[in-house]
């Protein structure tokens, strides 16, 4: 079979402005294509993305020479595959457990929610995405991970300091630099907090795992926190300012979602519609073949999920836009597979169940005057980074 | 092919046909099935394909493993006796009319 086609038109920085169109493109005419700029190969079609994901031995997640290695001064679990994976998943998930969220958190980020929401103006502009996604996501995450000691402010900065290290593929040590500062930082308040989990138990991610009858070792606790604090803060913040956009620029939706209570629904379709996390990479163990190409042993292919998640032949000529009240929603936002988002039950309570009725409820005049104003960024994670609301 | 008869906590009733060594949770979602998600596909990390084996099938669906036994712990729904990952649960042909009921909700 021939290898995939190549593009070399696409730069880096479309992908970063707006992937949408591109991969339109791609679906009908490119399904499976390498792109030089990215140094990957794409696969933009829900079979494809969902069956290297369901395949973790022929597609692994295991790279020994990803910038998250410097980035997170470790050997994560998102970049091991099997047992190791398993174990150091295993170890943190009791904290994470749709149970855990319903006794545990979800309590609590409701009593967050209130305060964060009393702090916004009762009417004129406020910009959500700096004075209430971000932060919010900051705050539930420092406890569920059992260092409520970070501010939201450190918990925000070390999570895009941590993403933008994982992210260095050029390898400048400027990111690097700054993820030295922020691990130093993280360790030495990672000590305090085992000290205290160790005197006082509670249900967090770093009191379960340091006080489980046979621990992971302390490097690879630490490395579990930092992995959730790089992907537990833009992810539902991204999540929940998607949402705010779907249904402020569809008001019959909001509309109907209100009155329906179904907030899971407009929760799942703002992270079909754009996915916080739009791309994962995996290392290709042996020669195989994609959609009638060969796909040679050693590539690395990217499963597009924000692609994926708007197949045609799935969700239907609508596919691009923002549809609540779909038929089936079989996204693939949170992943699938062995490395499936440890936080899904997490982003849907909170931000689906919690926030979502929450905000519209207390503010229901709140609108968007310039939906154009909204600016989407990114290429692996994408969303808002901004979000110019009147609130009343 | 072996049939699978899906309850839900509605009281509605999905008869579909899987083939012998799929899973139970593969049959769902192949055939659309509401009330199992089956998110991570199989690998026991998600606890979305939970399901409630029928009384007069326990005993030949056997029994749940260490692993599932410990996803099932943080399961959305009441985990009783009955319960199982249908992820783990394979067709054959001692299975043919299994009946399954599914939980009010899986996240």
């Amino acid at each position: 079979m021939p290898l995939a086609p190549v593009n070399e038109d696409i730069t880096f920085d479309q992908l970063v402005l707006d992937p949408y169109p591109l991969y339109h493109r791609m679906r009908r005419e490119t399904p499976v294509v390498r792109v030089p700029s990215v140094q990957r190969t794409f696969l933009v079609k829900f079979n494809d993305t969902r069956m290297v994901k369901d395949d973790p031995e022929l597609f692994s997640s295991d790279d020994p020479r990803t910038p998250m290695q410097p980035a997170f001064r470790a050997h994560t679990l998102m970049r091991k595959d099997g047992a190791e994976h398993l174990r150091e998943r295993k170890a943190m998930m009791p904290a994470l457990t749709p149970k855990a969220i319903q006794c545990e958190w979800a309590g609590l980020y409701e009593k967050f929610a209130g305060e964060y929401l009393d702090r916004l103006p009762k009417d004129g502009p406020a910009d959500l995405f700096t004075d209430l996604c971000g932060p919010i996501a900051a705050r539930i995450l420092a406890h569920i991970l059992g260092i409520p000691e970070a501010t939201d402010e450190q918990m925000i900065r070390w999570s895009q300091n941590l993403i933008d290290g994982a992210g260095n593929f050029a390898w400048r040590p400027g990111p690097f630099e700054v993820t030295d500062r922020a691990n130093e930082e993280m360790d030495a308040l990672f000590d305090k907090a085992v000290e205290r989990v160790r005197a006082t138990p509670d249900a967090s991610a770093m009191s379960v795992m340091v006080n489980a009858d046979d621990p992971i070792p302390r490097s690879q606790i630490y490395a579990n926190i930092k992995i959730a604090i790089g992907g537990g803060i833009n992810e539902p913040r991204d999540a929940l300012a998607t949402l705010i956009y779907g249904l402020l620029t569809n008001p019959d939706q909001l509309a109907a979602v209100k009155a329906g209570d179904d907030w899971g629904k407009a929760f799942e379709e703002s992270v079909r519609w754009v996915a916080p996390i739009q791309a994962s990479s995996r290392l290709v163990t042996r020669d195989t073949q994609i959609g009638g190409y060969d796909i040679p042993k050693g590539d690395t292919v990217m499963t597009i999920q924000a692609s994926a998640n708007r197949d045609e032949d799935v969700f239907g000529p609508d596919s691009e836009d923002f549809v609540v009240y779909r038929d089936k929603n079989p996204h693939q936002a949170f992943g699938n597979g062995p490395h499936h988002c440890a936080g899904s039950h997490t982003a849907r309570r909170t931000v689906g169940k919690i926030m979502g009725p929450m905000l519209f409820e207390r503010f229901p005049k709140m609108r968007l005057p310039d939906p154009d104003a909204v600016m989407w960024r990114g290429f692996g994670f994408r969303g808002p980074i901004n979000m110019p609301v009147i609130m009343g | 092919m072996v049939k699978v008869i899906y309850i839900a906590a509605d009281g509605t009733q999905t008869e579909v046909e899987g083939a012998e060594g799929a899973s139970v949770m593969q049959t769902a979602v192949a055939h659309d099935v509401d009330g199992i998600v089956g998110e991570c596909g199989g690998s026991m990390m998600c606890a979305t394909c939970h399901c409630y084996v029928d009384d007069e099938w326990i005993a030949k669906t056997g029994e749940r493993g260490h692993d599932e036994d410990e996803m099932l712990e943080g399961a959305a729904s009441e985990v009783t006796a009955n319960s199982r990952l249908s992820c783990q649960i394979r067709l054959s042909a001692s299975l043919d009319g299994l009946v399954v009921h599914l939980p009010e909700e899986q996240f």
